[in-house]
């Protein structure tokens, strides 16, 4: 080989060594000046984006027989900000947990509007969703509403949970519909010149009165003749159809997370528990494309949570919320033992009532608690995932729950009562299974010579406090990603004394990684990792990793 | 040296462009996370493209609205011409002739060569939606029909078969007056019955019986067929129900143009679904009994007699096994649910035929008992496989609709 051969290969080796080495935590910093990230940015023109729906039969079938056998990537949310939370977006805007919310707040929910004038009904067509009955028709005023009333086994159930769950929904980050309970009195309907109804040819036909009488005969009706009825406003904006589960939307420029590892959506596992959302599937969706700073954008909307608490489809569903209307493991079982391999649904004691439906918070536990259908945002749920959003769930208090519950209006006292009772115990079920299950430390604040930091299962009272909390300090080379040891200290509180040793000079970043000691909790023992950087002002937390992918001294490259 | 240049450019090019590289760059200050975030969303808005449905989604979808608007006409029909013909694939043609009101245009043929050719119209919503029409026209064709004599006592070896052709036309008219558990059935229809030389491997049943011995044997009749029902039906759905129950008597009239074979048929007919364990399991139990009355100096037609035998009443038995003026039937069936589209049965069938009503009791009942597999949706059973055993055999039973 000759010399000049063997310098150029030498020249290549070493080049392909220097890229190597040259540590790929290097190419970006692990923390930008705007970390933490507080809003999602939209920056592109949405206006292309164009109507596509989902069947409910496709999605039915996709999600039994395909969703149900996907394996979770175990991948990290995509879309949560350094400090393990999720940023304000068209899709979520962070309420309970991030901000204080008095109870008005919660009571109004969603609502930015005035409420319906029901003096007037006028029909212009049939309700286009949701399985109870309905109609859209403009109010007194002229706007447009989309109604939905009870059906006659569950007085005050169907339209109760609309008005809860769009509460709960709101206060936990979703968009939702401005909805109001109001009045339908058929001696003040008309029906518009304009009005149709889809036939079962296909054909939209002139709006009859027998189509009205034909869904006043299925619903429940007040002793003075009028009925009950939930209102939702017609939601601004161009309609483009449900959002999905998985992948972005390839018409959106501004979707770039795939739906499955956004945390809000793997989160619905959790509220869906809590909540008992049973129908969570995307024609329960809706983006619509709406204009903001000059150009348009695509917001997202949970747009139907009306299959929430007790409410089911139809009055003898008993098994929502514990199985999935198909589930491989329990057909063999229950095709083996002639049905005598009972689940729990098969026994549970609901509470009977019928403006509550089937809705129990005994025998709950929410890692088993199935919706109709599995998601693949639903099954990509990790424990960090679930922590999240049980902190939120946790920020409910009985007054918060009591006051939403009561936006229901139920006329059977004894059901409201009941309805707060479970939703305590879920809740409680919530936070007992999903706290302790990582690494609880929360809040971490660093002052000139003192940690403190907080522990949400203990606080929230699931857990024994460890016997002692420990913590790694290093200094942290934003540019590299490398850390230096500084010092090893502990405590039996959640007030630690910080080192003397760290760093003054602005800009510089500090790694504290706490874990706990002496519990029961093997996951306590795995360190949770803040990152401070010293600012004018002291130190700020820009970074915290719960349950992280990657070895710390690697940059990440999630946002 | 110009061999020595080009060896080492790749390298050099390689380190320079990496070093030079904006990604490699170490200044943080001008950076931010929104910004990199706008950058992926700019380069996003380079590759937009419309959502493109999936074979698998485009085609599941087309059936869905199949279903819902009938956007696609031809469908499948399994429905034969006459018991025991056997599996008896077909198509039908349904054309939606105003909202609601369909007609349907439909045969099949068995794997017996049993064959079915009608028309039906039906108007789903008369009278505020209290009624149903269903008017039907067309003809049928059965080749082997079995007959193994009268009476319970008969067997296997009795057996015989005859074949008939008919043409047919009726309407019926289902009311519930109240839109709640009262049912009202009304209807007529017009039958002639021509029979012909079977195919089967049995005998003839005329060179067997007279038309001394055996009535209706040798004679072409047409008749005039009308019926009224009243019922209590309760069921979630006539084609699935694991709750509620149907109590009803039918009365029908058999009138022969040419007043030899006119006769009177009462069926009375109980079901009742007991669920259990959140209907999760349901014992479900039917009963039938039919009695006929020959008209003054007519007979029944051996044809027309009450039978009992075949896939949904007496499973473990060939179809029209058993045959007379009166005629028993009880059924239990244990149902269970194994998923939401899918459940097992074990049961029980037993039943009898006689001359007069007083013979019909609960001594000699012809039983037998199996096990069956059923597909369904909420309203109605898609396939039914069962399995029955009786004394003279085990049978596969497949169905498209409920046993009861």
């Amino acid at each position: 080989m000759s010399s000049k051969r063997l310098i150029a290969i030498s020249l290549a080796v070493a080049t392909a060594v220097l890229v190597s080495e040259v540590p790929t935590a290097t190419r970006t910093p692990r923390f930008f000046r705007d970390d933490p990230l507080g809003r999602e940015p939209a920056s592109q023109d949405a206006s292309g984006a164009a109507s596509s729906e989902i069947g409910d039969l496709y999605e039915m079938v996709y999600n039994l027989f395909a969703t149900s056998r996907y394996k979770a990537s175990g991948v990290r949310a995509q879309n949560i900000n350094t400090v393990d939370e999720v940023p304000d977006s068209h899709w979520f805007t962070n309420r309970i947990g991030a901000q204080a919310l008095t109870i008005d707040d919660l009571v109004r929910g969603p609502i930015v509007g005035d409420a319906p004038d029901p003096s007037r009904w006028t029909i212009f067509r049939e309700k286009t969703s949701g399985v109870h009955p309905g109609i859209t028709a403009k109010d007194a005023h002229g706007d447009t509403w989309f109604l939905q009333f009870d059906p006659k086994y569950y007085p005050d159930a169907a339209t109760a949970s609309v008005m809860m769950a769009t509460k709960f929904f709101w206060a936990l980050g979703y968009n939702q519909v401005e909805t109001f309970l109001t009045t339908f009195d058929p001696t003040r309907v008309e029906i518009g010149p304009d009005a149709t109804v889809r036939r079962p040819n296909g054909r939209r036909t002139p709006f009859t009165h027998d189509d009205l009488n034909a869904i006043l005969e299925r619903v429940a009706r007040r002793p003075d003749g009028t009925y009950r009825v939930v209102a939702g406003r017609l939601l601004p904006g161009k309609v483009l159809g449900n959002f999905r589960y998985e992948g972005t939307r390839p018409d959106d420029p501004n979707d770039v997370v795939p739906h499955e590892h956004r945390r809000e959506l793997r989160a619905l596992r959790v509220f869906g528990a809590w909540t008992n959302l049973t129908d969570l599937k995307s024609a329960n969706t809706l983006d619509t494309l709406v204009s903001e700073n000059g150009g348009a954008v695509v917001k997202h909307w949970l747009q139907d949570v009306g299959s929430t608490f007790g409410m089911n489809n139809d009055l003898r569903e008993w098994d929502l919320g514990w199985e999935h209307f198909y589930q491989r493991g329990t057909t063999l079982k229950r095709l083996a033992s002639f049905g005598f391999t009972l689940g729990p649904w098969q026994t549970v004691d609901y509470v009977e009532k019928p403006s509550i439906g089937k809705f129990e918070g005994v025998r709950f536990d929410p890692r088993a608690w199935r919706p109709q259908t599995p998601t693949t945002a639903y099954m990509e749920l990790r424990d960090d995932d679930a922590f999240w959003a049980a902190r939120r769930v946790g920020a409910f208090n009985r007054d918060m729950i009591a006051a939403i519950v009561h936006t229901g209006q139920f006329s059977d006292s004894s059901a409201e009562r009941a309805l707060v009772d479970i939703m305590l115990k879920r809740r409680d079920k919530i936070l007992q299974a999903y706290l302790p299950a990582v690494n609880p430390i929360v809040s971490p604040r660093l002052c000139e010579s003192e940690l403190f930091f907080d522990n949400a299962a203990v606080d929230a009272d699931v857990a024994q406090a460890p016997r002692r909390y420990t913590a790694a300090w290093f200094e942290f080379d934003n540019a590299t990603g490398a850390l230096r040891p500084l010092a090893e200290t502990s405590s039996a509180t959640t007030v630690m004394r910080a080192p003397t040793v760290l760093p003054t000079e602005m800009g510089s970043f500090v790694s504290v990684q706490i874990a706990a000691d002496g519990t029961d909790y093997e996951s306590w023992r795995r360190p949770i990792r803040a990152y401070f950087r010293r600012q004018i002002d002291g130190w700020k937390l820009v970074g915290l990793d719960r349950l992280p992918e990657e070895p710390a001294t690697l940059v990440a490259s999630r946002r | 040296m110009r061999n020595f240049k080009l060896s080492l450019m790749p390298p050099v090019i390689l380190l320079v462009g990496v070093l030079a590289s904006p990604v490699f760059a170490q200044s943080t200050d001008n950076e931010s996370r929104a910004a990199s975030m706008e950058q992926e969303q700019a380069m996003k808005s380079t590759t937009l493209r419309p959502y493109v449905r999936s074979p698998l989604e485009r085609a599941v979808t087309r059936f869905e609205n199949t279903l819902l608007y009938g956007a696609t006409k031809w469908h499948a029909f399994f429905e034969g011409s006459y018991d025991g013909g056997g599996f008896a694939p077909g198509v039908g043609y349904v054309q939606r002739v105003s909202a609601y009101n369909t007609v349907d245009v439909r045969g099949s043929q068995s794997i017996k060569r049993y064959s079915l050719a009608e028309a039906e119209f039906i108007a789903p919503r008369l009278l505020h939606r209290r009624a149903e029409l269903s008017v039907v026209g067309g003809w049928k064709d059965a080749t082997q029909v079995g007959f193994y004599g009268l009476g319970a006592s008969t067997s296997t070896s009795d057996r015989a078969d005859f074949a008939f052709e008919q043409p047919f036309a009726g309407a019926r008219l289902k009311l519930r007056p109240t839109r709640r558990m009262l049912t009202l059935v009304g209807g007529a229809d017009v039958a002639r019955w021509s029979f012909k030389t079977p195919t089967g491997t049995a005998p003839a049943v005329d060179s067997l019986y007279t038309p001394a011995t055996l009535a209706g044997l040798g004679t072409t009749t047409t008749y005039v067929h009308s019926q009224a029902s009243v019922g209590f039906d309760w069921r979630g759905a006539p084609g699935y129900a694991r709750r509620g129950g149907l109590y009803a008597v039918t009365a029908h009239d058999y009138t022969d143009r040419d007043s030899r074979f006119g006769f009177r048929r009462l069926d009375y007919e109980v079901t009742q679904h007991f669920p259990i364990f959140r209907e999760s399991w349901a014992i479900s139990v039917h009963s039938l009994a039919s009695t006929t009355f020959a008209k003054n100096g007519q007979q029944v037609p051996f044809y027309l007699t009450p039978s009992l035998g075949g896939g949904s009443d007496l499973r473990g038995y060939s179809s029209g096994r058993f045959r007379d003026r009166n005629s028993l039937l009880l059924q239990g069936e244990w149902r269970i649910m194994v998923n939401r589209f899918f459940d097992t049965a074990v049961f029980y069938d037993a039943g009898t035929v006689a001359r007069r009503v007083s013979e019909l009791d609960l001594t000699g009942l012809k039983h037998d008992y199996g096990f069956g597999a059923r597909f369904h949706t909420p309203f109605a059973t898609v396939l039914r496989v069962d399995v029955a055993r009786s004394s003279e055999g085990t049978t596969l039973v497949f169905g498209t609709s409920a046993a009861f």
